[in-house]
């Protein structure tokens, strides 16, 4: 049996030392001392059955193991370890390990004896507590066993009865606000959500953590303890509980790590799975309930933040562009859900920003007719010019939230590039809101460089666009754009343009297969063009777009592109 | 069928085994058939709890059988958790057997009836769930009504009343076996209980927070109703149990329940009616005391309490109480002096009692 590699491991002074301190104190701090150890205790513990499983009653599990019989003891005592989680599982198959079906000495029928005992009172009866309940303890046994119940029935009701009776008087509490005299105090509300740490799991406490989540005292210091507010968050990102959406957005806006962790754990989330389709993306967006908290101004923002941080440290992939996209999408559709009195104003989540070019923005495209598509995207090109070429923007920093601000709509952008081949009213507007895109900075005149040739590929497309037979050569000039290395903002913006052609115009969706493996083999735009196809997809169903070609042309892309991602 | 009834017949047997010093002979293979056999109880449930006459045939087979009346078909369902937990606190069982059946429990898939079928574990971890929520607990207690161990206790009794009103059609049947069940309680605790009962059928919570019921048996108003019946018959029962009941219970629950049930406020004017006439006034005391030591009277202090409290509930109530409170001075010969009647008296410290707690609220409001 590997002994040397799990001895060291398992640390039974420490948690001796523990449980021997916990049992002693009862004061908060311990408790919370409790609490903050219980995870890696139920590790321990799991580590030890697996140690122990094997052997054959306690002999030799305590020539091994010296003090487990203390420790186990003194942890089947303490209502927080047994409450928590898995932990009262783990403990039992350890004792039923060392307990001998053949006791071959005084030891080992001493400890049958002990784990037996172990089980019925520490698992039946006898309540930790005040000694009235103790002396009831006989009676209420031999009354529920003649009703022909057991300790599980009888728990089961107890246990709801109590968590009721705690929101009852917590929700009276609330309202009555004003009576002074018989208000909990804070710090009792405090002590109760520590004790609720270990049994967050529990189903029968939901109702009473939803009422703590949702319960504001006098004080406009936070009443509930850190503890509690995170083992909540933990378990509600695992999905290990369930909470009526209340209750997450007060947890959130009440508790900044948690609204942050979360918005990482979304992150990391994404970041795992394959983008084979946004709307994959768009139901693990939904299913974390942020887009709909950030209908909380502060928790959009925080949420942002986070983004761009992401953003910058990815170097903006366009992985990250999609989701931060996707979630904006979700964000206005939740905003745009909600009842009018209670909905925020647009200034009220991009404060610093024009208000004109903000709303232009948020516009959904499906709530304009798509003829007038052309002239909105006109109006947003204008604004931003403006902004950004006219007033003196100060910084760099000034310049990249305008740019993240756009970037979040990116929607419009997707849309600019296929307006602009297949309904080009004023395309210089519109190709000056792509070059912008991908080429914000101007100090050495890099974006009216971009826009340049934007302009020359552009042109170069337009020509082609009504040719009904193509071949790889008319598009030479183009792809071969993207294979000179000066520029990567022109080989972005080509890639989009040269995409779109091929999905729009009717002689490029012969080549397009062809075209788009050649572009793949010769450029590492193969991520960017994946994220564009899909990005694509997902607005055409939402949009029902009709051209069946197009459609049909989309999804086989989809389906050979992920081979070379 | 006949062959399963037998079958069922043995249930309480079984039971009364596994409580018992004879299990010292078993070995792992006889509690691996004694776990067989509760599953296959729990298995008959499964299949034959919605079809009313196969279970009635079912249930009256196993009330057949002593020592255990108490026994309905629903036990059926919980078969496997009442053998195991048996057996686990059974001293008697071998090491062999005991290893065995440790084994089995905390793993026991016990599926089919019962809201979590999940074990031991659960079962420890609720435990030390009360004991944690117990901890937290709010003082004071402002909400009236019976604490969380005995509305437990009450809505088990609940359930099980409605389960047997379902297999036992006739009421008198339900009230013997309900006598049978609070003997098993020392008098105040049943009292508790039965309160306790009561009060939870007025709030409609009898089976548990959800509606949903948890045996499959539904309950309804007019289900309920007969609950209450039940449980008032058995209170009203006897007149020493019944003034038992009162004296044991605190005066404002009484008047609550009173305010609610009115058989229950009827009795009780009833009682308080003859208590208050065995008082008899002493000019040398100048008050009302006993007319003789016995513990099971009240004195008139807590006369005057009980009256207040009832004039305290509900509009109904109070009219009730000083309609039948003016009757009995009519009756004494309507004097409006004190001394003469303790119904006049009566009447008169009331009204100063009320205004004097109306004053004492105004100002506790405040």
């Amino acid at each position: 049996m590997a002994q040397d590699t799990t001895v060291p491991k398992l640390n039974f002074e420490y948690w001796l030392d523990k449980a021997i301190e916990w049992g002693q104190a009862t004061t908060l701090e311990s408790q919370k001392d409790v609490c903050l150890h219980l995870p890696q205790l139920q590790e321990f513990l799991h580590q030890l059955y697996e140690t122990i499983k094997h052997l054959q009653g306690s002999t030799a599990a305590v020539q091994q193991f010296p003090l487990i019989g203390q420790l186990l003891g003194r942890l089947c005592w303490n209502p927080f370890v047994i409450g928590y989680d898995e932990s009262q599982r783990t403990l039992m198959w350890c004792l039923c390990c060392l307990y001998s079906s053949e006791p071959q000495n005084a030891v080992e029928l001493k400890a049958n004896s002990w784990i037996r005992e172990t089980f019925t009172e520490s698992l039946l009866c006898h309540l930790v507590s005040s000694s009235k309940w103790e002396s009831n303890e006989a009676e209420t046994s031999t009354f529920i066993s003649a009703l022909g119940y057991t300790s599980a029935d009888y728990y089961c009701h107890l246990v709801k009865n109590m968590v009721v009776s705690l929101v009852t008087e917590l929700r009276e509490n609330q309202s009555n606000g004003l009576n002074i005299q018989e208000s909990i105090s804070a710090s009792r509300v405090n002590a109760m959500s520590i004790f609720c740490v270990p049994l967050i799991t529990l189903p029968d406490l939901t109702p009473l953590l939803e009422t703590l989540l949702l319960y504001h005292g006098s004080s406009s210091k936070e009443i509930l303890s850190s503890e509690f507010l995170e083992a909540v968050n933990e378990a509600f990102l695992k999905k290990k509980i369930s909470l009526p959406e209340p209750a997450v957005f007060s947890l959130w806006l009440r508790h900044l790590p948690s609204l942050e962790k979360a918005t990482l754990h979304l992150l990391d989330q994404l970041f795992s799975i394959q983008l084979n389709s946004l709307e994959e993306v768009a139901c693990v967006i939904k299913d974390s309930l942020l887009p709909q908290a950030a209908s909380h101004p502060a928790i959009f923002r925080i949420v942002n933040e986070i983004f761009k941080n992401a953003l910058m440290e990815t170097d903006g992939t366009s992985e990250v562009m999609t989701i931060i996209q996707v979630f904006t999408q979700l964000f206005l559709q939740a905003h745009q859900n909600e009842n009018k009195q209670h909905r925020f104003p647009l200034k009220a989540y991009f404060p610093n920003h024009h208000q004109p070019l903000v709303r232009g923005l948020a516009r959904r495209p499906f709530e304009l007719p798509t003829t007038s598509w052309s002239q909105h995207l006109k109006h947003i090109s204008d604004m931003l010019k403006a902004l950004v070429e006219d007033t003196n923007v100060s910084s760099l920093i000034d310049l990249f939230e305008i740019w993240f601000l756009v970037a979040c709509f990116g929607e419009w952008l997707d849309i600019a590039a296929e307006q602009l081949l297949k309904a080009a009213i004023e395309p210089d507007a519109v190709l000056w809101l792509l070059a912008f895109y991908y080429c914000p900075k101007n100090e050495n005149q890099q974006r009216t460089q971009t826009m340049v040739e934007a302009q020359a590929v552009y042109s170069h497309l337009m020509m082609l666009f009504s040719c009904a037979d193509l071949s790889l050569k008319d598009l030479e000039a183009a792809v071969h754009k993207l294979t000179g290395v000066e520029q990567c903002c022109n080989q972005h913006l080509t890639t989009h343009l040269l995409t779109n052609f091929l999905l729009f115009s009717t002689g490029g969706h012969k080549i397009a297969q062809e075209c788009i493996y050649h572009v793949t083999e010769v450029t590492d735009t193969s991520k960017e063009i994946y994220n564009l196809l899909i990005r694509t997809a997902y607005r055409f169903n939402h949009s029902g777009e009709e051209n069946q070609r197009t459609v049909k042309l989309l999804n086989a892309l989809l389906q050979k592109l992920p081979l070379k991602v | 069928m006949e062959v399963v009834l037998g079958q069922v017949e043995q249930l309480p047997a079984l039971l009364a085994v596994s409580r018992s010093a004879l299990v010292r002979d078993w070995d792992s293979l006889t509690l691996d058939r004694a776990l067989e056999w509760a599953r296959y109880f729990q298995h008959l449930y499964d299949r034959f709890r919605t079809r009313p006459q196969l279970r009635e045939a079912l249930g009256r087979r196993l009330r057949r059988s002593q020592p255990y009346p108490q026994l309905g078909f629903s036990t059926l369902g919980r078969c496997p958790q009442l053998l195991g937990l048996a057996l686990l606190e059974n001293r008697a069982l071998p090491p062999a057997a005991c290893r065995r059946l440790l084994r089995s429990l905390p793993r026991s898939p016990g599926a089919g009836t019962g809201p979590e079928p999940r074990g031991l574990e659960l079962i420890a971890r609720r435990k030390a769930a009360a004991c944690l929520l117990a901890l937290s607990r709010l003082p004071p207690r402002r909400l009236p009504g019976p604490e969380a161990q005995l509305q437990a206790e009450a809505q088990l009794l609940l359930r099980r009343l409605q389960e047997e009103a379902q297999e036992i059609p006739e009421a008198a049947g339900q009230l013997r076996w309900l006598c049978g069940v609070l003997e098993q309680l020392p008098q105040p605790r049943a009292f508790e209980v039965v309160a306790a009962a009561l009060v939870l059928l007025k709030q409609g919570r009898g089976q548990g927070r959800d509606g949903s019921s948890l045996d499959g048996y539904q309950a309804s108003a007019a289900g309920d109703g007969c609950t209450a019946e039940l449980l008032l018959s058995w209170l009203l029962g006897s007149q020493e149990r019944f003034s038992a009941f009162c004296l044991c219970l605190p005066c404002s629950y009484l008047a609550f329940l009173a305010g609610h049930y009115s058989q229950l406020s009827r009795s009780y004017l009833d009682l308080l009616t003859v208590w208050g006439s065995h008082l008899v006034y002493d000019p040398l005391q100048g008050r009302w005391v006993k007319s003789c030591l016995d513990e099971a009277e009240l004195s008139w202090e807590e006369l005057r309490q009980r009256f207040s409290c009832l004039c305290q509930g509900s509009t109904l109530l109070k009219e009730q109480t000083q309609a039948a409170l003016k009757l009995l001075r009519t009756q004494d010969g309507d004097f409006k002096v004190c001394g003469v009647s303790v119904w006049t008296d009566l009447l008169m410290e009331g009204s100063f009692y009320l205004l004097t707690f109306i004053k004492m609220s105004t100002i506790m409001q405040k």
